[in-house]
């Protein structure tokens, strides 16, 4: 759908969306207190590839923010099973990331749903004073699931809105060895936006 | 006497976050909440000297807590603590009658720093 628009809004949709990832990559780098790139962004609505993830079988950790107010859309933010692991090895207190209580599990999980919910909140910061929009992103949701229902579990996920518009962008920390995907759908009304701002 | 403190934020993570850095600059935490039926409750019935407030809980936003709060006439300052960090919105919550907003994410001494100047 974003290929609709001319190049001069092109260039502005882009830009956007470079400027909210570029937020969004500063507050996982001190979320995480380490450096963080953004590799290939991609706005083809094209499967991911679930081996990136270490293969069809491996459980994948989706973290889900909607938007609310003036624009819908949804974000996921997707770690593998061994970059959860990594992540509360180099980000959480030892008795906390060895520990397998109920207590430590909540406490694990609560840090994963916080990293989405600020590196979401940062694309919507951007896109909401761009656009002029009041968005604000809900509480957000974390499902576990296999590699392979990723895939399915987006498309179903986003059916629901109208005329979607898709981006895709990986992270990348050297220093923790992780890549996690983030993957966003708008509703068309993001296009039109852009086109009223050209 | 140390200030009381009451922390609200639907994450368990980040109350976790906010009472450890509290508890080390010798405030007490007196209470926490995860949802805003529960924040007013807690900050009618305890009545602390700084409530620091999540803007988006489950079952309703900071901003209607902050109003709710302010008409029963609680003197707590609110220091808001969103990752909301749109300029209309910080502006909506100082007007509401918020001390200060930090936009997580935060470094601990920037948290104090804020803490700090509101409760002098």
């Amino acid at each position: 759908m974003i290929e609709n628009l001319t190049d001069s809004e092109m260039k502005v949709a882009t830009k956007l969306i470079f400027d909210g990832l570029s937020m969004a990559k500063s507050s996982m780098e001190m979320i995480l207190q380490s450096p963080i790139s953004i590799g290939q962004i991609d706005y083809i609505n094209a499967d991911l590839d679930v081996d990136r993830f270490g293969g069809s079988e491996q459980d994948v950790h989706l973290i889900k923010t909607e938007l609310l107010g003036e624009l819908k859309g949804t974000s996921h933010l997707i770690f593998s099973e061994s970059e959860v692991n990594k992540l509360y090895e180099a980000c959480l207190p030892e008795k906390v990331a060895k520990d397998t209580s109920k207590e430590s599990t909540i406490m694990k999980l609560g840090f994963l749903t916080e990293i989405d919910n600020m590196v979401s909140a940062a694309v919507i910061t951007e896109f909401s004073n761009f656009l002029g929009l009041e968005i604000y992103g809900n509480v957000p949701s974390l499902k576990v699931m296999k590699a392979t229902e990723l895939n399915d579990f987006i498309v179903k996920d986003s059916s629901e809105l109208e005329a979607i518009i898709h981006f895709k962008a990986v992270f990348h920390s050297e220093e923790l060895s992780i890549d996690p995907s983030f993957v966003w759908v708008f509703h068309k009304k993001f296009l039109d936006k852009i086109k009223d701002s050209v | 006497m140390s200030k009381k403190v009451l922390i609200v934020d639907d994450s368990i993570y980040m109350r976790s976050l906010i009472k450890t850095a509290m508890e080390g600059a010798g405030y007490e935490v007196i209470g926490e909440a995860q949802n805003g039926e529960s924040a007013i409750d807690l900050a009618l019935s305890l009545q602390p000297d700084l409530i620091t407030l999540d803007n988006i809980l489950p079952d309703m936003m900071g901003f209607e807590i902050l109003k709710v709060i302010k008409e029963e006439g609680v003197a707590s300052k609110v220091i808001m603590v969103s990752a909301v960090g749109q300029q209309t919105v910080v502006n909506k919550g100082l007007s509401l009658g918020a001390s200060e907003y930090i936009v997580k994410p935060f470094t601990e001494e920037d948290l104090l720093k804020v803490v700090d100047k509101v409760l002098a």
